[in-house]
């Protein structure tokens, strides 16, 4: 049997490695992959708790559609910015670009 | 039509006002004739309303009148007219000497620039003193009282072309409006206890007992006070020999018969409730004294005949107020009234003499000008005897009423000093008069170029030296039978508290003023009889710190303008510098350059690399949890 605090460990691991990408990788389409992962960790999050709490009713899981419907758009244009930035300077690594402060 | 309508008096003048400030310079001879006709209408309708008041019959009861003026919530705000003997007698002052000024003036102001603008001011101040006697609240006659104030202002500096005429006014606008504040204040004080503007309620208010003594006390000082600026009272005398500087009929209209006296009215209309705090009317009583008597010695050493008649007249509404002090309005009203006739056709007698020589009212230049100006030095002499107390001339009578009055109150130390005032007033006035007309001419081409002047000036002259000569006669109970009064002046003006106060002749104390007198006469006509000098310069050498201070009239400018620079301006470098460096530097710049600093520090956390920015949330997100179950428990 596959009990509520599984899913809630397996979200919790996707999660702090989502971070971990976001933390630790320098290049931006791997960035972009650990925002994807958390959002993921997050979308299982929901459709756990509410099979678990509420199975009668979607709240959980119309909510985890919108977390799909938000990072696709999201990605749609952060891989657009990450395309400019590689035409721009040839590279994708986060490091090089670091001019947009005072 | 009666005593209901008598706030058409200020209407007609406040309506002429409009029409000449409007289209003034339009009209033919610049108005004039509408001004004339305006304040002669009020003159006119003044008979009526006196008529109408006697013809009350039963006991004079006083006539008041009212209309919501303004309603917020609750609060309703009345405002009316109030007329009782002592406005009637402001009344007949008011309309008569500015009905004798706006035709004097004709003659006086003839060619001058802003014709029409002066005459316009005149209708308005006619107007405001009017409705200033009228009014039955404290509001109402505060901002008449402010109105005056601005037409004084307006005609001190008529001629704003010359600098001394503006800051005369200047002058005479701030100091009475340090009496002003006081007025406020204590209108304000009685109000906030009393609930009411209304002069006659706070009244009976105050004879009951409504107000505690010392707060009484305190809001009746405050409105001396503004008494005290308006009637130029020693130590506010000094904006009023400056405000000579406006055109003569303006002093002998504003600064003379009426406005100053305004002081002198409201005390006496608040006299109940001075009376309840009876410390008052020792400092109204030495007020007056004091400033009788310095006016009195500031006299002697000026030489311009204007500037010698604003003295006398700050000196006489020293006497008026004195005779308040001792507790009797019809005194001190009776004076008033005497007071104004003959010093207007002092003044008015003054502005002959500066038309009739072309513009010279220095002693030292005159002289000899009785055969040129007969009829302009005969009333003149009319006034000077008026105002020096021979008998019978008005002015006799009244300042007789206020010694007697005096003895009564306060005792012989009292008479004793306003007695020497009057000596005084008599050495100054004979003084003036004989260095001014008599003797030889000391300026020969002035004396070849004067000649009387046209029966519009000369005519209200002789008017007013007619009333100079009879008008002390009303205080005999057949006299104001005959006119048909209720009885003599103190029958018709008195304190209900007091009662009627038939005259009674004092043989002792009239024997006494005549003596005072003629004694103050004759030592003036030793001094100058002929137009001789050589007495009073030997006089003048004998102690010339002396006659330094009595010229430089008590050093209270000179006072005063210390107190500026080292008061005034030494409050005013500190509060510069307050506002420099503490304000401004350390506030308003002090803030901004704290927040510049605080930027200049903070803005190194912006490194613009995605993962201090990403660890920054993680971090933060790590904190706000540890937080929540730190506070969970």
């Amino acid at each position: 049997m596959v009990s509520l605090e599984h899913y809630v460990a397996l979200s919790g691991i996707l999660f702090a490695l989502g971070v971990y990408a976001v933390l630790a990788r320098r290049n931006a389409i791997l960035v972009l992959m650990g925002i994807e992962l958390m959002l993921n960790a997050v979308s299982l999050n929901f459709a756990a708790f509410a099979s678990y709490l509420d199975p009668e009713r979607v709240t959980g899981a119309v909510f985890a559609v919108f977390v799909i419907t938000v990072a696709a758009a999201e990605v749609g244009l952060a891989l657009a910015i990450v395309i400019r930035l590689f035409r721009l300077r040839a590279t994708s690594n986060v490091d090089e670009a670091a001019e947009l402060k005072w | 039509m009666g005593a209901e309508h008598a706030w058409l008096l200020a209407a007609i003048p406040a309506g002429a006002f409009v029409v000449l400030a409007l289209f003034g310079r339009y009209l033919a001879r610049g108005g004039d004739w509408l001004g004339i006709a305006a304040i002669g209408t009020s003159f006119a309708l003044f008979f009526v309303v006196l008529a109408d008041f006697l013809g009350t019959g039963s006991g004079l009861g006083p006539f008041a009148a009212s209309i919501d003026w303004t309603r917020i919530g609750d609060f309703s705000f009345p405002m009316g007219i109030y007329v009782d003997p002592i406005t009637i007698v402001m009344l007949a002052v008011i309309t008569t000497v500015a009905l004798m000024v706006n035709v004097f003036s004709v003659g006086y102001m003839k060619g001058e620039p802003r014709y029409w603008w002066f005459f316009a001011v005149l209708q308005l101040f006619a107007a405001s003193m009017i409705l200033l006697v009228l009014a039955d609240n404290l509001l109402l006659l505060y901002i008449s009282w402010e109105l005056v104030g601005l037409c004084s202002f307006l005609l001190i500096g008529f001629y704003w072309e010359k600098r001394s005429a503006v800051e005369a006014a200047k002058k005479a606008f701030v100091t009475t409006r340090i009496g002003d504040v006081g007025l406020l204040i204590g209108i304000i004080l009685l109000w906030r206890e009393a609930g009411t503007f209304n002069i006659q309620e706070i009244l009976h208010l105050a004879e009951e007992g409504h107000f505690s003594h010392t707060y009484l006390l305190v809001a009746m000082l405050f409105i001396f006070v503004g008494a005290m600026g308006k009637s130029a009272q020693v130590p506010f005398h000094v904006w009023l020999p400056d405000a000579m500087e406006g055109p003569t009929p303006v002093s002998a209209l504003i600064h003379a018969a009426t406005m100053v006296v305004a002081g002198v009215y409201l005390v006496n209309r608040m006299l109940p409730a001075f009376e309840v705090v009876d410390e008052t009317l020792l400092v109204i009583t030495i007020v007056g004294l004091v400033t009788a008597l310095l006016t009195g010695f500031m006299a002697f050493a000026q030489t311009d005949i204007k500037k010698v008649l604003a003295y006398s007249t700050v000196g006489q509404l020293g006497f008026m107020f004195v005779a308040a002090g001792a507790g009797a309005p019809e005194a001190s009203m009776f004076h008033l009234m005497t007071h104004a006739f003959f010093k207007a056709l002092l003044f008015l007698a003054a502005g002959s003499v500066i038309i009739g020589t072309h513009h010279h009212q220095d002693m030292g230049e005159l002289g000899g000008l009785w055969k040129k100006m007969p009829i302009t030095g005969t009333t003149f002499l009319v006034g000077s005897l008026a105002l020096a107390g021979v008998p019978p001339l008005a002015g006799f009578w009244s300042k007789d009423e206020i010694l007697v009055v005096l003895d009564k109150q306060w005792g012989p130390w009292a008479v004793s000093l306003l007695g020497f005032a009057a000596v005084l007033t008599a050495f100054y006035t004979t003084r003036l008069f004989i260095r001014t007309f008599l003797g030889q001419p000391r300026d020969a081409h002035i004396a070849e170029h004067t000649a009387e002047t046209p029966p519009v000036m000369t005519g209200p002259l002789v008017f007013l030296a007619v009333l100079s000569i009879v008008s002390g006669l009303v205080v005999f109970h057949e006299v104001g039978t005959a006119l048909g009064f209720p009885g003599g002046f103190g029958e018709f003006v008195f304190l209900p508290t007091h009662g009627p106060h038939a005259y009674e002749f004092d043989a002792a104390f009239a024997g006494g003023s005549v003596v005072l007198a003629v004694l103050g006469i004759f030592t003036a006509s030793w001094f100058y009889w002929g137009g001789r000098l050589d007495r009073s310069t030997r006089l003048a050498q004998w102690q010339p710190r002396l006659y330094d201070m009595l010229v430089n009239k008590f050093y209270f400018d000179e006072l005063y303008q210390a107190a500026i620079d080292y008061g005034v301006l030494g409050f005013s470098y500190v509060v510069s510098w307050f506002d420099r460096y503490v304000v401004n530097d350390t506030g308003v710049d002090g803030s901004a350059q704290l927040t510049g600093y605080t930027g200049y520090i903070l803005k190194h956390l912006q490194s613009g690399r995605l993962p201090h920015y990403a660890m920054s949330l993680a971090l933060g997100v790590v904190a706000l949890a540890v937080a929540g179950l730190v506070m969970r428990g």
